[in-house]
């Protein structure tokens, strides 16, 4: 079996479902064929069985224990050891199919959400994004799974069918014609079935959201009351289910009665015309035998071709899924033909605002709204190209849109608000280039001030950080963001509110540690605190519409009698009045006064 | 949360149990016993239906031997209509055993789900603060899901399948105990090989779906991040990630195709040997004149239809052991033992003290150095101090959260601890940042506080909140529902949620744990309205990582590596020039 996954996940057509199954199936054309051809033999060996035992019968009956018998039991012998080792293969290559196409899809809806960026949190909910892989791509790979066994079965059925019309026009009718009509019968009971079951698994998914939701509130629950309330109206919930069960077991049992009803009666008239057949020296004892088992295993091709049918029609649905993610477009793709890399230090120009960031200056940005600043710096990263067409901004003189990405990424990044941490080892967590070494790691954590978060995570840089650093306060989460950003030492580093959610004195230290590391190389700091403004080279007041006012160093800035000087006062002064200020605002622990 | 996120490495308390094999044996015991009336119906039906099921073979036997000796059509069309007949008393038989046994299953597992969530929400104080959510989470939905199947399908078919090969056997000895003793040749296989099977299975299987629970989260992390992937260029990696998720799976699967590899021929051998075993051993006694050839068809037939049983049972054994594992995990949740036991004594007063109070996580590592500190009735006291000294801790043992493992919190001279945990909510509550809006109406997300509260008590509650303006606008007012799923509430409107159950709570003391620094910045203003009509009138702790929270506070208390370093009014502690005063004047940048 060749390993998994494959190396190359190619490129499939988003036209349709269809043409993206046919594209996968031709893809693993080699082990569907080879399932498909050890399915047929594997299927014409489980029917000989009838067959030959039929044949042993009579010849029991004719010449007793002898030559001839041993000869049946014989070919009896080989008949199941065709099972036997067919049946290995055929297992092997059913599970390498199924696995080769599941994968297959995983890998590209995969794919397709580590170059997406922000446009496939925009387009789809993250829900459906994972269901793709965690059911579609296995249902659609169901059918792949289930196509050796198919073929073989609609092989040995016309087989089978052939051999038993040649042996007897009106049973062979009645065994290949009746088994067909049986299943079809019984599949018209299976709509309504389907439609309970469906009832039934809805009120089933209400109950285990209640439940995750009950749960989740749990410290609620158990902090303030209510727990009764809850227990109940899951039990409640829990009897809707049961109900519904209740109602999907009245149709089922129908069905599973019928199933036993409908192909017995057959078996029944087989047995029946084949004994007066007998009675008048038209069969042999051992020929009945042979139809008997044939009336009860052609049943088992037709049950395969209903389980293909209803396989194909998933696959095709969760095919229409999977689409949904792989047409996502990027949110900054490559450009067709990229501009010509600009010099390394190369102005950054916001044309909206007026901000134009020179090269090894370390600057602070101000704005009375912070979504204002942390919106321009944002677009200073590009992150959405569609959203940031009417907002320019240039490295060099060139649209960021326009430079080649994986280099424009490397020279430039922006760190925002409320950065993702990835579920991993702390120390490759932390090293988003992959390059740095123990001492680089150890001096972006102190520059972060996060050696408390060493000791919180199990055996320190080489512990694991659980998804989201879960286990992580608010302002740990927020500095092994800002060590991250650190290490990943770009030419120019933006940092939106990097020390919004610390306390007091680790701001203060951190404020001055990060205007330290940077010294001498470009990096803005959005953030409205004075124990950071205070070490910057520069800061930078944005108006609330979002274009640069004034600037200067932040005792100048502080100290200028003009309006902006009061303006700039009325925005990082948070303790100098009483009463609350307009932007007095990130301190929400104010609210406990 | 920063003291407390330090995890003792040896014997995690924050883990919750799992059952062992005995305690999941005993709990099956116990609800088999409970239903022992119905599964005893269930198992009668299902041995009707089987008995039968036989009836083909043994008619197609007798009327191969009375073929040899002579017989007549109507004695065919006689045989005809005793199969006819058994075919439908087969058929009606199955429906209704069926038809039981589902429900059989609905009931059980019913129970199971009401029983799990009944302990769940009884789960002590301090093991839902310690333990989080998540595993409990999974407990709720993964688990209670992965046992349904085993519940609803498998134990009634390994019922069927078990009564119909036992009676198979059965069957094929009344027919002929000589020549059913060539059935027999498989036994020894099927036996070994499932053994063998079922010993590896379920680590393969548990295996094989964590792989794909890791599978899955890489890719919800690649989706939830797919900003910060792009912006920081972690593209490869999620993709490398993904790769190492998928190799996983298929070195999972490719363990437990191997096993079933091994079984599944030897099952197709025994269940291939077993018809020729019989049609050779029987024709040998046919030939010295020891059976009739008509019983070794029968036999024969026999011998071919427990294929199938044998094969479902085998798989679903498996499966059940599976469930096995996922039942050790919701039964586990019950062996939490309690974390209090209320002593019936009843405060004499609304003070609350703090004596020498300790608290280790781990043995031997104190996170608290024996903190005292007496709550004045109606102050507001602030806790400052640098991450990972202790505030969140001393904040839950002020609240009556966790036992503390040295000196004593008491309202009323009597311990926190000691009161029963309906009677500790009416005195402290602790707000965290957590706001939960649970689904449902917007009533019944308030009533939690207080389950008997009017219509009108719920509206000055949010009135009180400053929430009445947005309550109003509801479509249903406080019918509306929201949460998950329903009318969407921004965090600062949660928030008010959050703020008008403690009216409605009405405790005399709170301890505020960052409880609004997870918040929208422009919602603070706001906010700070809603609060302070909570606070009024109530003895506020707040543990603060802003300074003008403590400018503001009666007075200030700093903990510094689990002790109080300094404490008094701003003023004070600010003319003492200590560590608080060097901060706020770094603050005030002066």
């Amino acid at each position: 079996m060749r390993p998994l996954p494959l190396p190359d996940l190619g490129n499939p057509p988003l036209t349709s479902a269809s043409r993206l199954l046919t594209w996968q199936a031709w893809r693993q054309r080699d082990v569907l064929l080879k399932a498909m051809a050890v399915g047929i033999v594997s299927m014409l060996a489980s029917a000989a069985a009838p067959l030959l035992l039929g044949g042993a019968i009579d010849s029991g009956l004719a010449s007793g224990f002898g030559r001839e018998l041993l000869i049946w039991c014989g070919w009896m012998l080989a008949a199941a050891a065709a099972i036997v080792v067919s049946g290995v293969f055929s297992h092997t290559w059913d599970v390498e199919s199924w696995l080769r196409a599941s994968f297959a899809f995983s890998g590209l809806v995969g794919d397709k959400a580590s170059r997406a960026g922000h446009a496939i949190t925009k387009r789809l909910p993250t829900g459906e994004v994972v269901a793709a892989v965690a059911n579609d791509a296995l249902r659609a790979g169901d059918m792949f799974a289930m196509a050796g066994r198919f073929t073989g079965g609609v092989v040995t059925y016309a087989v089978v069918a052939v051999y038993m019309l040649s042996q007897d026009l009106v049973l062979g009718l009645v065994v290949t014609i009746g088994i067909p009509v049986v299943a079809a019968i019984l599949a018209l009971l299976v709509r309504p079935l389907q439609a309970r079951q469906r009832v039934h698994r809805e009120a089933t998914g209400r109950l285990t959201a209640l439940g995750a939701d009950t749960v989740s509130g749990l410290r609620i629950l158990r902090g303030i009351g209510g727990e009764d309330v809850f227990a109940g109206r899951y039990a409640q919930q829990s009897q809707e289910v049961r109900r519904r069960g209740v109602r999907v077991a009245a149709v089922q049992s129908v069905l599973d009665g019928l199933q036993v009803l409908l192909p017995g009666l057959l078996v029944a008239l087989v047995l029946w015309l084949g004994a007066r057949a007998v009675v008048r020296g038209d069969l042999t004892s051992g020929q009945l035998v042979t139809f008997y088992g044939y009336a009860a295993f052609l049943a088992w091709p037709v049950q395969m071709a209903t389980q293909m049918l209803q396989m194909t029609t998933n696959a095709v649905v969760s095919a229409r899924k999977m689409l949904d993610v792989l047409r996502v477009t990027e949110a900054t793709p490559q450009a067709a033909t990229t501009a010509p890399e600009p010099p390394s230090g190369s102005d950054l120009a916001d044309e909206a605002s007026g901000l134009v960031l020179r090269p090894g200056r370390v600057v602070g940005l101000v704005c009375a709204d912070p979504d204002v600043s942390a919106a321009l710096a944002t677009r200073l990263g590009r992150v959405d190209d569609d959203a940031e067409a009417g907002t320019p901004v240039t490295l060099g003189g060139v649209r960021l849109a326009e430079l080649d990405k994986e280099m424009l990424r490397h020279r430039l990044v922006v760190a925002e608000a409320t950065p993702h941490l990835f579920s991993g080892i702390l120390g490759e967590e932390l090293d988003a280039r992959g390059r740095a070494t123990e001492a680089e790691l150890m001096a972006a954590v102190l520059v972060a001030d996060a050696q408390d978060v060493l000791d919180s995570v199990p055996d320190g840089l080489a512990g694991e950080l659980p998804e989201k650093g879960r286990s992580l306060s608010g302002g740990q989460r927020q500095r092994v963001a800002l060590a991250r950003a650190l290490l990943t030492d770009p030419e120019i580093l933006v940092l939106v509110e990097p020390t919004s959610a610390v306390d007091a004195h680790t701001e203060a230290r951190i404020a001055e540690r990060v205007a330290e590391a940077r010294r001498g190389r470009t990096t803005l700091v959005v953030t409205a605190s004075p124990l950071v403004l205070d070490h910057v080279d520069e800061v930078v007041l944005l108006s609330p519409a979002g274009t640069v006012v004034t600037s200067g160093t932040h005792g100048e800035l502080l100290a200028r009698p003009d309006d902006d000087g009061a303006a700039y006062r009325s925005v990082v002064g948070r303790s100098m009045a009483e009463e609350p200020h307009p932007s007095d605002d990130h301190d929400l622990e104010g609210a406990a006064r | 949360m920063s003291a407390t996120t330090a995890p003792p490495p040896a014997a995690d308390p924050r883990r919750l149990p799992i059952a062992d094999g005995t305690q999941v044996k005993r709990t099956v015991g116990r609800l088999f016993r409970r239903h022992r009336g119905s599964l005893g119906g269930v198992a009668a039906l299902h041995t009707v239906a089987a008995v039968a099921g036989l009836a083909g073979p043994f008619l197609l036997g007798r009327f191969i031997d009375e073929v040899s000796g002579g017989t007549t059509l109507a004695r065919v069309d006689t045989l005809a209509l005793i199969l006819v007949g058994a075919v439908v008393v087969q058929a009606v038989v199955t429906r209704y055993a069926q038809r039981l046994s589902m429900i059989f299953g609905e009931r059980v597992f019913a129970e199971l789900r009401e029983e799990f969530m009944e302990t769940v929400t009884r789960l002590p104080l301090s093991t839902v603060e310690k333990a989080g959510t998540g595993d409990l989470v999974a407990r709720t939905t993964n688990d209670v899901n992965k046992l349904q199947h085993a519940v609803r399908f498998g134990v009634p078919r390994v019922l069927v399948c078990v009564v119909t090969i036992g009676l198979t056997l059965v069957a094929s000895f009344l027919t002929d105990p000589l020549v059913a003793l060539g059935l027999l040749v498989g036994v020894p296989i099927i036996w070994l090989a499932t053994r063998w099977y079922l010993q590896r299975a379920t680590p393969g299987y548990l295996r094989e779906s964590a792989a794909y629970a890791t599978l899955n989260g890489t890719i919800t992390e690649a989706v939830e991040g797919a900003r910060t992937t792009d912006v920081l260029w972690l593209g490869s990696r999620v993709r490398r990630r993904l790769r190492r998720d998928l190799s996983e799976a298929f070195a999972a699967e490719k363990y437990t195709l191997g096993l079933r590899l091994r079984l599944i021929p030897s099952l197709d051998t025994a269940v291939a040997v077993a018809p020729i075993a019989v049609v050779l051993w029987g024709a040998w006694l046919a030939s010295q004149d020891l059976a009739s050839v008509g019983t070794v068809a029968t036999i024969a037939l026999y011998a071919h239809q427990m294929g199938g049983p044998v094969f479902d049972l085998v798989f679903w054994l498996d499966e059940l052991q599976v469930a096995a594992v996922a039942l050790a995990r919701v039964v586990g949740v019950g062996l939490v033992g309690p974390d209090r036991v209320a002593t019936g004594e009843v405060p004499t007063s609304e003070e609350v003290h703090a004596h020498e109070v300790r608290y280790a996580y781990r043995e031997g590592h104190d996170v608290l150095h024996g903190i005292s500190v007496d709550l004045r009735p109606g102050e507001r006291l602030a806790v400052v101090g640098p991450s990972g000294a202790g505030k969140s801790t001393l904040g839950r043992m002020l609240a009556g959260i966790h036992p503390p493992t040295g000196g004593s919190v008491t309202v009323g001279q009597v311990p926190l601890v000691d009161l029963p945990l309906e009677d500790l909510r009416g005195h402290v509550a602790l707000v965290t940042q957590e706001h939960h809006v649970f689904v449902g109406s917007l009533a019944e997300n308030l009533r939690l506080a207080d389950t008997a509260a009017s219509t009108d008590a719920l509206w000055e509650a949010l009135e009180a909140v400053d929430a009445r303006a947005w309550t109003d606008a509801l479509p249903g007012g406080l019918a509306t529902e929201v949460g998950s799923g329903g009318h969407p509430l921004s965090p600062a409107q949660a928030q008010q949620v959050a703020l008008a159950r403690l009216v409605l709570l009405d405790p005399h003391t709170l301890v505020l744990d960052e409880a609004t620094s997870l918040l929208d910045p422009r919602a603070a203003r706001h906010l700070e309205r809603s609060l302070n009509a909570v606070l009024t009138g109530r003895t506020v702790v707040a543990i603060a990582h802003r300074l003008h929270t403590a400018h503001d506070a009666d007075r200030v208390a700093v903990v510094d590596d689990g002790r109080i370093a300094e404490i008094g009014p701003h003023d004070e502690l600010v003319a003492a020039g200590g560590d608080y005063a060097r901060l706020w004047h770094s603050w005030q940048h002066e």
